[in-house]
């Protein structure tokens, strides 16, 4: 067992947005240098690229000095790892909307189990910690039984905690669609109008398979008492003209809920264990065992409050396959460092899409929209 | 924007503006040379301090210059040519006469090529129709500006119509197209194929400047010689910086060929220090932020990928310098990360290149060698071999073809009397 081991497990036990941001910052950088520390040994290739990193880690003051990966280097097949082959529980796999080749990221046992208590100590703060009715708006066959694990299938899992049972209310088609048991969900729904029930779909298929023919019968399910979480991005239903407070209302229509009770949460497989739902002041936060970095794009230092800037995400949690700090592929604001009205402490920021992909110009005719910098 | 730029909405509007065009040809012609007074009087007033930083104005300044211009007229339109006069060959007589309206799609990356491809034209007494990329207008209104001022009889300005619109209107690309002679065209892949698909008129000829990327390469003795060591690497740093690594002729490779018990290393310390000199002397001001993200990637893949490999950069995405070995072609990232690669012999390194390579920048001291390595690399499909520090010099043949020729109809003239 790895000294910082016991370190992680102390903050997961935590209340994920209590401490002060000085103090989250040093608690973090000490793990940080310490699982780079171990990432070294562990990976040849891993230690080249730390040596020729601009700024000694060891010697960091701060965790936006240390360095980071760009996500996409965990595109790499076979993935990046710092476990044996033995040791290796679980592979979780990118939904790759953006690209085709998905991410692939390994799970140790230690590391799925800190993924899963990352997630119910972040959800936990959201919705309580009470188990409750789960209706997962998608098939029971996305969660599968083998040893690969897509996004979907992770952010269905990591709710379980909190369910007493777990209804799926869509089915596949002959055809490969998704089909929404109407039986089932009526189901589910009778008798729990007082009860409080969990509900979660990636946000394209909430919209998609459930919102549109059921609010298009006028159906009200009458769970005024539902959480519904979701995730999954917002692309594919701007490619639709859908707003997220056209979606918001719609969708609580169906459930005859307040659209306050709906919450959007950001994931990213390669981030195991950390999320980042919308507080009730539309922000996101970093919990204690993470932290969000947005980096100008022309100097890849921290932006100051107001800018925006690609997104770093930090977390303490991997430690089988080098997912610490990770450079994503998202824009994001920065609207505080600390102050949040919903009285979460450290970084509050939105995301802002996705990073355009840089495309190669040889005299080329594709016209670059240029971030103007301050 | 005045009216130097038009912001053009509707396709009357570029075929109105075209029709005047082709009727300011018809009313009189104009002369290489009478064109080359107003651009060496236009190159002067680009010599301003306030437009020093902005980029590719020195380098517009050197090619308007008549010192410039007066030999490749030369070459291209023959010795004649230059006053539009015929030129004697033998029994029969030639003269180049314009094409009519020349249509330009310049690329959107390269801040003065829609002023450069513009100029070919003109040169060739043809008018221009020039769509002028979103992201470029400021800069193309500015040097447009110098233009006016160095010509008030408008005898070229009143054959240039510079249009602005979305590269996504396909409509106005479209009525661009029907009402060319002539195009000229810059761009990536995508872009190139897009453009020549347009309804172009049957007689319109078309030149087609397309996607490549350049390479550079030194023997031992040059990237060793302790004299010439320092000034090698400041040429390859401008090279690099120029654009931005993003023009069809920026470097994104070099090669160094061994030596026998010569190290490298001193060399790669004075290429960091070049890089360092030219990036304070020329720092970015902005850059897309998916280019930051391709950099930071393939500076992670570059190190993890083969853990002898190695890299030199800065916390910002400023430059790269990635370093290792072998003769394959890597890909290229841009946003100047410049690949190192240490070859046993360059021809190795040419002897791959499959016809993408626009420009070899040679810095070599063996001149049988470079003889060798500059016919090898014209068989592998290399139009331009020049020395480093030299890689963007915009002289025809470019790409291997003549830049004003192609837009000109060389008439012939046989005496109809013995």
């Amino acid at each position: 067992m790895q000294p910082f081991e016991d370190k992680i497990d102390r903050l997961l036990s935590k209340l994920p947005y209590d401490q002060p941001p000085e103090e989250r910052q040093a608690g973090l950088l000490e793990i940080l240098k310490e699982e780079l520390d171990y990432a070294c040994q562990r990976h040849a290739g891993y230690k080249n690229y730390i040596r020729h990193w601009p700024r000694d880690y060891r010697s960091a003051a701060q965790v936006a000095d240390l360095p980071f990966l760009p996500v996409g280097i965990l595109k790499a097949n076979p993935p990046l790892s710092l476990v044996d082959r033995d040791e290796i529980k679980r592979t979780l796999t990118s939904s790759a909307t953006t690209s085709q080749v998905p991410s692939r990221v390994v799970l140790d046992s230690p590391t799925a189990r800190r993924m899963t208590k990352g997630v119910v100590t972040i959800v936990r703060d959201f919705i309580g910690p009470a188990r409750r009715p789960y209706l997962v708006v998608d098939t029971p066959s996305f969660l599968g039984g083998g040893s690969e694990l897509g996004a979907r299938g992770a952010a269905i899992q990591g709710l379980q905690p909190f369910a007493s049972e777990v209804t799926h209310c869509l089915s596949p088609s002959d055809q490969g669609d998704l089909l929404l048991d109407r039986n089932r969900l009526r189901e589910f729904a009778r008798d729990r109008q007082d009860a409080e029930v969990l509900v979660y779909g990636f946000t394209f298929i909430l919209w998609n398979h459930f919102v549109k023919p059921l609010a298009a019968e006028g159906i009200c399910l009458n769970l005024p008492k539902a959480r519904i979480l979701h995730s999954g991005g917002w692309k594919r239903l701007q490619d639709q003209a859908v707003e997220k407070t056209v979606f918001n209302e719609q969708l609580a229509r169906v459930f005859g809920c307040s659209p306050d009770r709906i919450i959007d949460f950001y994931g990213m497989v390669e981030s195991v264990g950390v999320i980042y739902p919308d507080c009730s002041a539309g922000n996101k936060h970093g919990p204690v065992f993470g932290d969000v970095i947005v980096r100008n794009p022309l100097t890849l230092e921290p932006v100051v409050a107001g800018e925006h800037g690609i997104v770093q995400v930090c977390s303490v949690l991997p430690t089988s396959f080098p997912g610490h700090l990770l450079l994503t592929e998202d824009m994001a604001q920065v609207l505080a460092y600390d102050g949040c009205p919903c009285g979460r402490r450290g970084i509050s920021f939105r995301f802002a899409g996705r990073v355009p992909k840089a495309e190669l110009r040889g005299c080329g005719n594709l016209e670059s929209k240029r971030l103007p910098m301050n | 924007m005045s009216e130097l730029i038009h912001t053009v909405h509707s396709p009357a509007e570029i075929s109105t503006g075209a029709a005047k065009l082709r009727q300011v040809i018809a009313e009189a012609e104009i002369s290489p040379n009478e064109v080359i007074i107003k651009f060496d009087s236009w190159a002067k007033s680009l010599d301003a301090r306030e437009l020093d930083d902005l980029p590719g104005i020195p380098f517009l300044r050197m090619w308007l210059r008549r010192g410039t211009l007066e030999p490749i007229i030369a070459r291209e339109l023959g010795p004649n040519g230059l006053h539009g006069s015929w030129t004697e060959y033998g029994r029969a007589e030639c003269k180049a006469f314009p094409l009519g309206v020349v249509g330009h799609w310049p690329a959107g990356n390269v801040e003065i090529q829609p002023i450069l491809s513009m100029t070919c034209a003109l040169l060739g007494g043809n008018a221009a129709l020039v769509r002028i990329p979103s992201g470029l207008v400021d800069l193309t209104q500015l040097v447009m500006e110098r233009l006016v001022q160095s010509d008030p009889g408008e005898r070229l300005t009143r054959r240039i119509f510079m249009a602005a619109f979305e590269h996504g209107r396909q409509d106005l690309q479209e009525a661009m197209a029907q009402v060319v002679d002539g195009a000229m065209i810059w761009g990536g892949k995508e872009a190139v194929l897009q453009i020549r698909a347009l309804p172009f008129p049957h007689w319109a000829r078309v030149a087609v400047f397309g996607p490549r990327i350049s390479v550079a390469a030194m023997d031992a003795g040059a990237w060793s010689s302790p004299d010439e060591q320092k000034s090698w690497c400041q040429r390859m740093a401008r090279d690099v910086w120029q654009f931005d690594q993003q023009a069809c002729s920026s470097p994104q490779v070099l090669y160094l060929e061994r030596g026998a018990g010569q190290s490298t290393v001193q060399f790669l310390s004075n290429l960091q220090h070049a890089f360092e000199t030219e990036n304070q002397a020329h720092p970015r001001r902005t850059i897309a932020a998916g280019l930051t993200s391709a950099i930071s990637q393939a500076r992670a893949s570059w190190l993890l990928n083969d853990a002898t490999h190695q890299a030199v950069f800065p916390m910002g995405p400023d430059w790269t310098l990635l370093l290792g070995s072998g003769s394959d072609l890597p890909q290229p990232i841009q946003g100047k990360t410049l690949t190192v690669l240490e070859v046993d012999d360059l021809m190795d390194a040419v002897s791959k290149w499959d016809g993408n390579v626009q420009t070899l920048g040679l810095g070599m001291a063996d001149a049988e060698k470079e003889r060798k390595l500059a016919l090898l690399a014209g068989k592998k499909g290399v139009d331009r071999i020049v020395k480093l520090g030299r890689m963007h010099v915009f002289v025809p043949p470019w790409d291997g073809v003549d830049l004003i020729r192609p837009m000109v109809r060389m008439v012939r003239h046989v005496c109809s009397r013995d």
